[in-house]
């Protein structure tokens, strides 16, 4: 079986991380994003992902390459030499997707951290015979997303609202669909939207059908929902009983830690805490809601929370970041400096502190 | 002195490297710093040019931390236009200013200068070095430091110097100091006779032996000032400018021409419009002009690259330096600002005190302005690569990272 990842463009919202590294490669819980995707596809029995990308193949294929002998699946690239949007990117990797065996494949947005249900997804596919799935998931504030309007019973999709302005439904696009080799045949090789031209024509020969995800869904591509997101999936690994999960005296609800980070004495870590390969964090020092990557040191009787701490970045003795900090690689915070919601572009040092959100290059 | 007539000269200009000067971001981010146009020419050009009208000039060496093959494709490309040789020498690891220039002496020296001048590239101003040269071998030193007055409040910014004011003996010279000191400042440009690398020597021997036969107290250890530095790492203000001053080595000499620093993309804007104005005194057919009737109105000092493609009916200038391959569109007001390679600016768009990256595409009457400040950090508008402003869409006051499309309008921010 096949699947597309649309991994898109430039990530611009996951700034200043994404000036370091592609977006699929940004790691969440202690892995790159693609690969929680990649992983969920191969284990319920794709054997081919294809990525649709515009931006850094090469860095992409490094990578990849990696994965590929690790997980043993195959991973190739189909790239746009212009942006074709959500659906064209389909168009341009239909020899790769499509195959006698008739099935169908599946498309994943790479921006979204969620359950996966893959394999009720097939099942859901099947039992309806129509042409297409899609996941939808329940939202608070639908109006920020694309609105999916459904007969409940049977989940056929009447029509899609565009981010709303009176509530009409609190179901949203998750950016997971299944997809029937023909529905190939509706695409063109130009930039198309998905959600605006491709699924309102199914829907209209009311052959799309959705299905509502159980368990959580992010769209971890800005870095409030990627804090947000963590939490999530942390939570999702504490149901399942995940052996990754640490525990100790030192340790608060879910948090992850590399086995290769160390962590002193007198540290309290936690609740919903990430720490990454190679990582050192100092005696004394508290961290939560955060996301701390790989060759990070946190200095000792430091603060950190709600805030990404970049690639092989320091934190400094008693310092303290807070509130949407997002450190970008190599960024080195001095001693005793406080920084409320810094964003700090990657080889920066920052001697004094910020006291404002602010945006330093 | 007869013979040092025949003797060859050569020149090194510094120019830095990628994770330095990120205060050049966003435009350094795409794009390393010495290469970035002033005028329509890189920025690392300038002193170049200037280099080549030295007589005698036998050899210019750039010396930096970017890769070599970001600068082959210049370095060769310049030394055919200038017919000078140009090499780039790129340096393994820090080693400050002055180990910078010994570590690479062995080059330096191949051909038995009897001078050495050395630039540093992000430096704006006229480079009289013909005449830094004659001061120079009157004062029959081992170097003299090129210096500008500046006002007092400004001076702290920078090096400090003290000069004898008969003799121009640098008596004495303190970096960025607290308090005042003198209001002659260090231009960053020097010349020497080779007798500088001994000096440079016998520095890092002094400390490479301090460092083994000296027994450090802890708390001694501590105070910054005796962190070790490696040995190998020499920096020409503190190291060897600050100790030598008052001991008849080095002489100054004062230009009273412009003189700026580039440091920041707004600052590169100003110099720009230094140079233009430069281009206007001694070379004003590399300089646009129009009337409005079959070209463009122009006004002022203006640059056009010959493949830009600029609308009969827009008006461009003062100040206005636009790339390869732009296209203005009819009715388009350029003021201040420079236009890089690819852009498209559409009809009756307006620009004024910004600078608008590569590829970046501009919409009809869309206005793209700042307050013209160009010390303060969002008084000049920047645009990077492939940035999108939609039609009619205000931004002012701001900074636009590469790729981002603006379609609603912003003042005074920042957009990641």
């Amino acid at each position: 079986m096949k699947a597309l990842i649309l991994v898109g463009g430039f990530g611009t919202r996951l700034r200043p991380l994404t000036l370091s590294v592609p977006k699929p490669l940004v790691d969440f819980g202690n892995k790159p994003m693609i690969l929680h995707q990649i992983e969920a596809l191969k284990a319920i029995g794709v054997t081919e992902v294809v990525l649709a990308i515009n931006y850094q193949p090469e860095v992409m294929m490094n990578f990849l390459k990696d994965f590929e002998a690790k997980l043993g699946i195959k991973i190739t690239c189909s790239q746009e030499t212009e942006p074709l949007g959500t659906a064209g990117p389909l168009a341009l990797a239909r020899d790769k997707l499509i195959d006698d065996s008739g099935e169908p494949f599946f498309v994943l947005n790479s921006d979204v951290i969620s359950e996966y249900p893959l394999k009720e997804m097939i099942e859901f596919h099947k039992s309806h015979g129509g042409e297409a799935s899609i996941m939808v998931t329940k939202v608070d504030e639908p109006s920020k997303y694309g609105v999916v309007i459904m007969e409940e019973s049977t989940g056929q999709v009447e029509r899609f609202v565009e981010k709303p302005k009176i509530f009409v439904g609190n179901k949203i696009n998750a950016g997971i669909y299944l997809l029937n080799p023909s529905v190939l045949d509706h695409i063109e090789l130009r930039p198309t939207s998905i959600e605006k031209e491709v699924f309102p024509k199914i829907a209209a020969e009311k052959k799309l059908y959705a299905m509502v995800l159980s368990g959580f869904w992010m769209d971890i591509g800005q870095p409030k929902d990627y804090i947000t997101g963590l939490r999530l999936y942390l939570d999702s690994l504490r149901k399942q009983s995940s052996p990754l999960l640490a525990s100790g005296t030192n340790i608060i609800g879910n948090v992850l830690v590399d086995e290769t980070a160390k962590i002193g004495e007198g540290c309290l870590i936690g609740p919903d805490v990430a720490i990454g390969p190679g990582c050192v964090v100092e005696s004394g020092v508290r961290l939560s809601r955060c996301t701390v990557m790989r060759g990070v040191r946190i200095k000792k009787h430091a603060c950190v929370s709600g805030s990404i701490i970049g690639w092989h970045s320091t934190v400094g003795q008693w310092a303290r970041a807070e509130n949407m900090t997002i450190l970008g690689e190599d960024v080195h915070v001095g001693d005793e400096v406080y920084s409320n919601g810094g964003v700090v572009l990657p080889h920066k040092e920052i001697k004094s502190s910020i006291l404002k959100p602010e945006i330093v290059m | 002195m007869g013979g040092s007539e025949e003797r060859v000269v050569v020149a090194v200009i510094m120019v830095g490297g990628p994770t330095k000067g990120t205060r050049f971001r966003p435009l350094s981010l795409n794009t390393p710093k010495p290469l970035f146009p002033l005028a329509g020419q890189p920025m690392v050009n300038h002193p170049i040019s200037a280099c080549k009208r030295i007589p005698n000039l036998a050899q210019i060496y750039l010396i930096g931390f970017y890769e070599e093959r970001e600068f082959a494709l210049f370095v060769s490309s310049i030394s055919n236009e200038l017919r000078v040789p140009v090499r780039y020498l790129k340096e393994d690891k820090p080693h400050g200013s002055a180990g910078g220039l010994y570590n690479f002496r062995d080059q330096i020296m191949e051909e038995s200068p009897s001078h050495i001048f050395l630039l540093n590239c992000d430096v704006c101003c006229s480079f009289p070095l013909a005449d830094l040269l004659e001061a120079h071998m009157s004062y029959r030193g081992m170097g003299t430091i090129l210096v500008i007055k500046v006002s007092p409040e400004s001076a702290n910014q920078f090096g400090e110097l003290v000069a004898d004011p008969v003799t121009n003996e640098l008596l004495h010279y303190t970096e960025k100091p607290e308090t005042f000191v003198s209001d002659r400042i260090n231009c960053g440009v020097y010349i020497f006779t080779p007798d500088i690398f001994t000096a440079i020597q016998g520095v890092s021997s002094q400390r490479k032996d301090r460092a083994t036969l000296r027994r450090v107290s802890s708390f001694e250890a501590l105070q910054p000032a005796n962190r070790s530095l490696p040995s190998d790492f020499v920096r020409l203000d503190q190291d060897i400018l600050s100790p030598l001053a008052g001991k008849k080595q080095f002489y100054v000499y004062e230009t009273t021409d412009y003189w700026e620093q580039i440091k920041t993309p707004g600052m590169s804007l100003k110099c720009s419009g230094l140079y233009l104005a430069q281009f206007r005194r001694t070379s004003p057919d590399l300089l646009a002009s129009g009337d409005g009737t079959k070209n463009a109105a122009i006004s002022g000092n203006v640059y056009i690259h010959p493949s830009a493609k600029v609308h009969p009916t827009a008006k461009i200038g003062p100040n206005a330096s636009i790339s390869a391959n732009a296209r203005i569109g009819a009715g388009v007001r350029l003021v201040n600002c420079i236009i890089l390679d690819d852009v498209e600016v559409k009809e009756n768009a307006v620009v004024i005190h910004a600078i608008v990256g590569w590829k970046s595409s501009i919409g009809r009457w869309s206005r793209v302005q700042a307050s013209g400040d160009h010390n303060t950090k969002l008084g000049v508008t920047i645009l990077g690569e492939s940035v999108t402003v939609e039609d009619e869409v205000v931004v002012i006051n701001s900074i636009v990272l590469p790729n981002k499309t603006m379609n609603v309008s912003v003042q005074e921010e920042i957009i990641l």
